[in-house]
C-alpha cells in the first residue's frame, strides 16, 4: 500500500464520520421530505466508491451492477434491512435504484489495505476460499464468488478487496439469519456452518487480497 | 500369497448409493460391515470443488469419474453372430466408479414407475391379449407390487430430499402434478425447482394440447433440507453441472451428501478403498457364500471371510461378480436356459430439437440435472397401444440438463458437420435451441443378454464382461410413434423448425444415450426365470444378495433411480426383519 493511499483513506474516513451522522438523523427525524436527488452515498461509501472499513461500510467500486441493484430493490422493499440504506433505497425509483448501482459498478478505487491477520488466520480463510471444509460441509467460497473471489455477474459479489469489517458484519448477519436477501438461502446455509473463527479468517483473507481489476 | 483376514458379518461389494444405504443400515443394527470399493474415496470438499470439477474436458468428454476402461471394460456386439469387441472409450454408457459410485455423477432425475411397470407382463396379457407382443420378447412380472414399494420409495425420497410436485396422494388428484403417478402416501420432502423458460414454452404448448405438464422430480434440491439422517443439504445453483461431473454445493443427493458421513461415524463399518474383487467364495456345497476375496491398489491378495454378502455394484458388473463366482445358472439365448445374463435391458432414448427464432432466449447453460417440464401421456400404458403393434413408452419433455461449450451445440439437419458452416450454425442456433427429450422404456427379448467374454480379460485376468443387445422392434415402433408427439409439442411450441430423431438400430456404444443398464440379475417369483427372488436374494447362494438395477426384469419409462432406491430399502426390510433373524431362503422355491 502506497504512502499515498494509507493518508487518503484515513482523510476519508475522518471527514466521513463528521459527515454521516447528521444526515442520518435528518433522515431518521423528516421521514416526510421530497427525495433528494442524488442521496449522499459518497458520505459512507466514498467519492470512488472504496468504502469506510472501519465502520463495516463496504466498497462498492466495481462491484456487479446486478448485485447492487438488487440490495437496493430489497432495501426498498424491506427484504434486506438496514436502519441506513432502508431509507435511501425507499426514498428512490426503480430507474434511479438502477442508475446508482450502474455507476459503482463503473467506478475504480484504490485498494484500500486492511489491518494485518495472523497467519493461521489467513491460512484458514485461504482454506475456506479455495478448498472449504469437509467436516463444516462448507464449499469453497470461489466456487460461487469466483476465483480469488472477484466476483461472477450476476448474482455473486466479489469478496477480494472488501472490508473485513463488512464482510465478517454480512456473514454474521448470514449466520444469525437477520439477513435473508440470499437466493435459496445459500449465504445462510453456508454461514450457519461457520464459527467465529472461520468468520474472523474468511473475512481478513478476502480483505487482505487485492481488488480484482478487470 | 492370499492373505485371510477377520471374519464379518456383512460385505458388501461396491460403495456407492445402494451400498452405503445398505451398510449404514446393516451397521446401525449392530452388524460389523466391510465396504470394498474398487475406485478411491472422494469427498465434495475438495474432490468436488470449482473451478476443477468444472472442467469439461476432463470429466464430461474424458470421463474422469468412470470405470477405468484400460483396466477393466465391457465387450459389445449387437449379435450372437458377430466377435465382441471391447469398449475402449465410454460412450453410450458411463458406469462411475468410486465411493459413492454413478451416482455421483447422476443427474438427479427420481421418478417412480407406475403400479403397471411391476405387473408388465400380466397386465399386457389382459389389456392386449396373449398373442400381442412379439414373440422375442421376454418380458415378466417383478414379483414385487407397486404398494410393497410405497413405503420404500416414500423412505428413498426423504432420504434424498428430493423437489417434485405430487401428482396423487393416496389417490387423490393434486393439481400441478403428474396425474398418471400411482398414489404417494405424502407430498415430496421438498417442492419442485423452479421452471426453465424452455420448461415453459413446453408446459404452455403441451397443456394447448390437452397434456398434463408437471415439474421433473429432482434430487438437485429446490431449498435447504434436512435429511432423516441429519444430513443438511443445500440449494441448486443451477450450475448446469450435474451430469458426468460432481457436485461442489452439496446439493446434489448422492451418497457423499445424503448418507456416508453416518456410516463412516459407525465403528461397526470399515471402509477399504482401491479393492478389487476377484470372487464371491462359495463352500464346496455351492450353496453358501464364505465370503469374498480381493485383491487391494498395490495388488495383494485378500479373502475376507462374512455370513453375508451383498454385491451392490454397477448393475452390469453384479452380474459380472455373479458370473465370475459361479453362482446361478449363466443363460444360453440358443436354448433359453439359465438365467444369470438373461434380460439385460436399456433405455429407448430418442430427441427432437426445436429451433426458434433468435427473439426467444433459451439460456441452456442455467440448469439443474433434473430442472425440466414433462409429460407422461405417452409414458408406459398411459395411452391405448391397441393396433401400434408395441408396448410401452416414453415421457417426454423439455429436460436438457446443460448447455456445455464443448458437447453442446444443436445444429439443424443439413449444416455441415465441420468448418465455417458449422461454427455459424452454433453461433445462431445455441441460445435459441430447445432440446425435448423421448425417455422411453425398454422390453428384454430373447437374443439381448450378458455373459462372460471367451477373449478379453482385465488387469486382474478375469473374463471381461460380454454384452450382446440390439434394439428390439417392439422399441423402435415405440419410439417413432412417441417422437411424432413430441415433435408436434415443439411445433406447438412456437419452433420455426423441427428436427425429430427417433431411435433407429442398430444399437451404437459410440454415441452417448444413457447409463440406465438394466437387468442380467432379475428378480422374479420362480429361479426358472429369475437370479434373484423378490427380495433381491440369491435363489441359489441364500446368503448372497444382488441389489442394483441388475434385478429389472425390464426397464420402464422412466430413470430407474427412484425404483432402485426403493427395491434397497425393501431389500434392506426384508434383511433386518426377516433373513438376520433366521438366516435361509426367504421365498421356497
Amino acid at each position: 500500500m502506497s504512502a499515498y493511499s494509507r493518508a487518503y483513506s484515513g482523510l476519508r474516513v475522518g471527514c466521513i464520520m463528521t459527515a454521516v451522522l447528521p444526515c442520518l438523523l435528518a433522515v431518521n427525524a423528516a421521514p416526510g421530505p421530497a427525495p433528494a436527488a442524488t442521496p449522499p452515498c459518497e458520505a459512507c461509501h466514498g467519492a470512488h466508491g472504496e468504502g469506510m472499513a472501519a465502520a463495516h461500510v463496504p466498497r462498492l467500486a466495481g462491484q456487479s451492477a446486478d448485485y447492487l441493484q438488487k440490495q437496493l430493490d430489497d432495501y426498498a422493499q424491506g427484504t434486506r434491512d438496514n436502519p441506513i440504506m432502508k431509507n435511501f433505497a425507499k426514498e428512490l425509483s426503480g430507474q434511479q435504484r438502477a442508475k446508482f448501482a450502474a455507476r459503482y459498478a463503473s467506478m475504480s478505487a484504490p485498494y484500500i489495505a486492511q489491518s494485518a491477520l495472523s497467519a493461521a488466520s489467513l491460512a484458514r480463510g485461504h482454506q475456506l476460499a479455495y478448498q472449504g471444509d469437509e467436516t463444516k460441509r462448507v464449499q469453497a467460497c470461489n466456487g460461487c464468488h469466483g476465483p480469488d473471489g472477484i466476483g461472477v455477474a450476476l448474482a455473486a459479489p466479489y469478496l477480494a478487496g472488501q472490508s473485513a469489517e463488512y464482510l465478517a458484519s454480512a456473514l454474521t448477519a448470514f449466520r444469525q439469519g437477520t439477513r435473508k436477501n440470499d437466493a435459496g438461502e445459500l449465504m445462510r446455509s453456508v454461514a450457519k456452518r461457520l464459527d467465529d473463527v472461520d468468520v474472523e479468517a474468511v473475512s481478513g483473507y478476502f480483505g487482505s487480497l487485492e481488488p480484482s481489476t478487470h | 500369497m492370499v492373505q485371510r483376514l477377520k471374519e464379518v458379518d456383512v460385505v458388501v461389494i461396491g460403495v456407492g448409493m445402494v451400498g452405503s444405504i445398505v451398510a449404514k443400515e446393516l451397521a446401525a443394527a449392530g452388524y460389523t460391515v466391510v465396504g470394498l470399493e474398487r475406485g478411491p474415496a472422494r469427498f465434495t470438499v475438495p474432490q468436488f470443488q470449482s473451478p476443477a470439477v468444472h472442467d469439461e474436458l476432463r470429466f464430461s468428454v474424458r470421463k474422469a469419474l468412470m470405470q477405468d476402461s484400460t483396466r477393466e471394460t465391457v465387450t459389445f456386439r449387437n449379435l450372437d453372430s458377430q466377435v465382441a469387441l471391447p469398449i475402449r472409450r465410454w460412450e453410450s454408457f458411463l458406469p462411475g466408479t468410486g465411493l459413492g459410485g454413478s451416482m455421483v455423477h447422476w443427474n438427479g432425475q427420481t421418478y417412480r414407475f407406475q403400479a403397471n411397470d411391476f405387473k408388465l407382463a400380466t397386465g399386457t396379457r389382459e389389456r392386449y391379449g396373449r398373442n400381442f407382443l412379439d414373440p422375442e420378447v421376454t418380458i415378466q412380472d417383478w414379483g414385487v407390487t407397486y404398494d410393497d414399494l410405497e413405503p420404500h420409495y416414500d423412505r428413498f425420497e426423504y432420504l434424498l430430499g428430493t423437489s417434485g410436485k405430487a401428482g396423487n396422494i393416496k389417490s387423490r388428484i393434486q393439481a400441478g402434478g403428474d396425474p398418471h403417478e400411482s398414489p404417494r402416501s405424502r407430498e415430496y420432502p421438498t417442492p419442485p425447482q423452479k421452471e426453465l423458460f424452455q420448461g415453459a414454452l413446453f408446459r404452455k404448448a403441451a397443456t394447448s394440447l390437452g397434456y398434463h405438464a408437471f415439474p421433473q422430480p429432482s434430487s438437485n434440491l429446490s431449498q435447504p433440507y434436512t435429511n432423516p439422517e441429519g444430513m443438511k443439504l443445500n440449494t441448486c445453483v443451477f450450475c448446469g453441472f450435474c451430469e458426468r461431473h460432481a457436485c461442489e454445493h452439496y446439493a446434489k443427493s448422492a451418497p457423499q451428501t445424503i448418507i456416508l458421513p453416518v456410516l463412516l461415524a459407525n465403528p461397526n463399518f470399515e471402509l477399504r478403498t482401491g479393492c478389487q474383487v476377484q470372487r464371491i467364495n462359495l463352500d464346496s456345497t455351492k450353496k453358501r457364500a464364505t465370503g469374498v476375496t480381493y485383491i487391494d491398489a498395490v495388488g495383494r491378495e485378500y479373502e475376507q471371510p462374512a455370513s453375508l454378502v451383498i454385491t451392490s455394484a454397477f448393475a452390469l458388473n453384479n452380474v459380472r461378480m455373479l458370473l465370475l463366482s459361479g453362482i446361478g445358472a449363466p443363460y444360453d439365448p440358443a436354448t433359453g436356459q439359465g438365467v444369470v445374463g438373461r434380460n439385460y435391458s436399456y433405455q429407448t432414448i430418442s430427441s427432437v430439437a426445436a429451433f426458434f427464432d433468435e427473439d426467444v432466449v433459451i439460456n441452456p447453460f442455467m440448469a439443474s440435472g433434473a430442472s425440466g417440464t414433462v409429460i407422461n401421456d405417452f409414458a408406459g400404458d398411459n395411452f391405448d397401444h391397441s393396433g401400434l403393434g408395441f408396448i410401452g413408452g416414453a415421457y417426454i419433455g423439455a429436460v436438457n440438463p446443460h448447455g456445455r461449450p464443448i458437447l453442446y451445440h444443436p445444429t439443424p439437419p443439413g449444416t455441415s458437420a465441420w468448418g465455417k458452416g458449422w461454427k455459424q450454425a452454433v453461433v445462431k442456433h445455441y441460445n435459441h435451441t430447445v432440446m425435448l427429450s423421448i425417455h422411453g422404456s425398454s422390453v428384454t427379448q430373447r437374443q439381448n443378454h450378458l455373459d462372460l467374454d471367451p477373449t478379453y480379460r482385465d488387469a486382474w485376468g478375469q473374463p471381461l464382461l460380454r454384452m450382446t443387445f440390439d434394439f428390439p422392434r417392439n422399441d423402435l415402433k415405440m419410439a417413432v410413434h412417441v417422437t411424432a408427439k413430441a415433435a408436434e409439442i415443439g411445433k406447438a411450441m412456437g419452433a420455426k423448425q423441427v428436427a425429430a430423431n427417433p431411435r433407429k438400430g442398430p444399437y451404437t456404444i459410440t454415441q452417448y444415450q444413457s447409463t440406465h443398464n438394466t437387468g442380467g440379475a432379475v428378480m422374479g417369483d420362480s429361479p426358472k426365470n429369475s437370479v434373484v427372488n423378490r427380495y433381491l436374494q440369491s435363489w441359489d447362494v441364500p446368503n448372497v444378495f444382488v441389489i442394483g438395477a441388475s434385478a429389472y426384469p425390464q426397464n420402464a419409462s422412466w430413470n430407474p433411480t427412484g425404483t432402485l432406491g426403493a427395491l434397497t430399502y425393501w431389500a434392506i426390510d426384508a434383511l433386518t426383519n426377516k433373513y438376520l433373524k433366521n438366516p435361509g431362503q426367504l421365498v421356497p422355491a
